[in-house]
């Protein structure tokens, strides 16, 4: 009797513990994305559901401590510089949701590097005069002719202005980075500048909607936002440049 | 000596059970006991798997269900964002609402879609639905840049795909069965004559002579003069046009039967076609090569569909 007592107890148990990870789960996914971050509690809820998905399906190319991988070309997830958004709760859940050139038109597919030099469309010079440029542009050290040249090339027949903007700042819309912050995802070496400007940049990055339940691709949201924004300064800035907060649901 | 027998149960596991309740009082008890901590246990067990979802309710992370298909809040958000092009936060609800009543209006339709059938019937819809597939098998290799060497080597293989068209000015004399001197003229004396304006002309008599003395016609087929190659091919047709591409200029081709006559080509004015070397046909090759993947992508998939699928076919039908 006392073990039919004890197993009853148990399953008792056992119930709520279900039970309480529904209403966590059901608590995450109702907040709008952006919403989370206010929660403390909801934040650490995330995080511990989180950890062994990003281990299980993102670390393998982001890295275990999410700094990221140049050979891969994937993104450090652990800094304040983003691809594609400003770094929202929303941002991030978007891509993970769609993707990146994962062949659904709602991922961000608009634009990608040119491969320039296997194109034939620059020479030679002209892409290690860009290289310099670019070097120069981030604060790096560079050879001043050579980016003079350069910058000639960077506004001219290459046209990167087109998509990097006049001011070299990047549009985090369509996913061109900001080449004045020596942030890279591919490496910044000129070397490795080289190589990305010869051979283009064409990462994919899959979409999980449809393979995770929505609950776990929020959790992973808030997870990466959580490591990105360790300090509430860090959020609160990153909010202030954010073109998505809550609002109310209705038709 | 009296031994005593070891006090060992030798009957099966089973059996033990059963003599232990039916030698307890308590039996009553125990039972029910068992009964519910199973029952309980099963219904644990439930709790793990998930709950058929609630059809009356918008689930967590959804901004409506239409007909049980759910409208993604983050989808709302982005609809919301690049439709008014503002920020979010600047939304109104009234804003908000309007996207949202579009989204459900399109739902809708998409859902109507389904239920014609419209990818049976409509091929627009077809080209999309495939579309998009391809395009999703193809999206992992075409991350994947070639090398110089890939290029180059798939050069080499397709030379012929970076040819630039010549162009021909070419002067098509016909020679109509019967239709020089007298009416019964027969194919042999047809060939005859031909063989000897081909003669006369590659003496350097003239065209119009030939036409005047032997009863040949400007067939009309090259009446606009010089043209490319893919012109001249579609206007001599397949008979006449590879033999003219062996000329150079001011040859003259030996008689060429077609349906119409015997034939005699002079080509008076040629470009040959050039293929474009690689370092400017750099551009086209990426653009083929990666066409290429993707294609080769394509039909793997369609593969592993095939593999898959159950395919009938009619009898008398094949593939």
């Amino acid at each position: 009797m006392v073990g039919a007592l004890a197993l009853l107890a148990a399953a008792a148990f056992a119930m709520d513990l279900a039970s309480q990870h529904q209403a966590w789960e059901r608590r995450l996914l109702t907040a709008l994305p952006d919403q989370v971050v206010a929660d403390p509690q909801l934040v650490r809820f995330a995080i511990a559901e989180a950890r062994p998905l990003y281990a299980r399906h993102c670390a393998a190319c982001h890295g275990r401590d999410m700094h990221g991988n140049p050979a891969l070309g994937a993104p450090n997830l652990s800094d304040s510089t983003w691809l594609y958004g400003s770094g929202t709760v929303y941002d991030i859940e978007r891509t993970l949701l769609y993707g990146v050139r994962s062949g659904r038109s709602k991922s961000h597919n608009i634009t990608d590097m040119p491969a320039f030099g296997l194109t034939g469309r620059l020479s030679d010079g002209d892409i290690r005069s860009v290289v310099q440029y670019v070097l120069q542009l981030s604060g790096d050290n560079y050879d001043p002719a050579a980016a003079n040249e350069g910058r000639r090339v960077f506004y001219g027949n290459a046209n990167c202005s087109d998509c990097h903007g006049m001011d070299a700042r990047g549009d985090s819309g369509y996913g061109a980075p900001d080449l004045t912050r020596n942030v890279w995802n591919s490496g910044g070496s000129a070397e490795d500048l080289y190589r990305a400007i010869y051979f283009g940049e064409h990462r994919v990055m899959p979409g999980w909607r449809g393979v995770l339940p929505l609950e776990q691709i929020r959790a992973l949201a808030v997870y990466v936002y959580s490591v990105s924004h360790p300090t509430p300064a860090q959020a609160a800035n990153t909010y202030a440049q954010s073109t998505t907060t809550p609002g109310s649901a209705a038709e | 000596m009296n031994m005593a027998t070891p006090d060992i149960d030798v009957r099966p596991a089973r059996g033990r059970l059963a003599a232990l309740l039916a030698s307890r009082p308590q039996r009553s008890a125990l039972l029910p006991s068992i009964g519910i901590a199973a029952g309980l246990l099963l219904a644990a067990l439930g709790v793990f798997h998930r709950a058929p979802p609630d059809r009356s309710t918008v689930p967590a992370g959804y901004a409506a269900l239409v007909n049980q298909k759910g409208i993604l809040t983050s989808d709302l958000i982005s609809q919301s964002v690049a439709e008014l092009g503002k920020p979010f936060t600047e939304v109104t609800p009234a804003e908000r609402a309007r996207v949202l009543h579009e989204m459900i209006d399109e739902e809708l339709l998409v859902q109507r879609a389904l239920v014609l059938d419209l990818p049976e019937t409509t091929t627009e819809v077809r080209e999309a639905m495939t579309g998009g597939v391809n395009a999703q098998v193809a999206a992992p290799l075409l991350a994947q840049q070639p090398t110089d060497e890939q290029l180059r080597a798939y050069y080499d293989a397709h030379r012929a795909k970076y040819t630039a068209d010549g162009s021909m000015n070419v002067r098509d004399l016909v020679l109509h069965i019967g239709g020089y001197e007298n009416a019964d003229q027969s194919m042999a004396q047809a060939n005859i004559d031909a063989t000897e304006a081909v003669y006369q002309l590659r003496s350097g008599a003239s065209a119009d002579y030939v036409m005047e003395h032997f009863g040949f016609n400007d067939s009309g087929r090259m009446r606009f003069g010089n043209e490319p190659d893919f012109a001249a091919k579609l206007h001599l047709g397949p008979t006449l046009y590879p033999a003219a591409t062996r000329l150079t200029e001011g040859q003259v081709s030996d008689p060429v039967a077609d349906t119409d006559g015997l034939h005699v080509l002079i080509m008076e004015q040629r470009r040959m076609p050039t293929i474009a070397d690689f370092a400017s046909a750099r551009t086209a090759v990426y653009a083929d090569y990666r066409e290429d993947i993707a294609k080769a992508a394509q039909h793997e998939n369609v593969k592993i569909l095939r593999g898959q699928a159950q395919i009938i076919l009619a009898p008398g039908e094949s593939e």
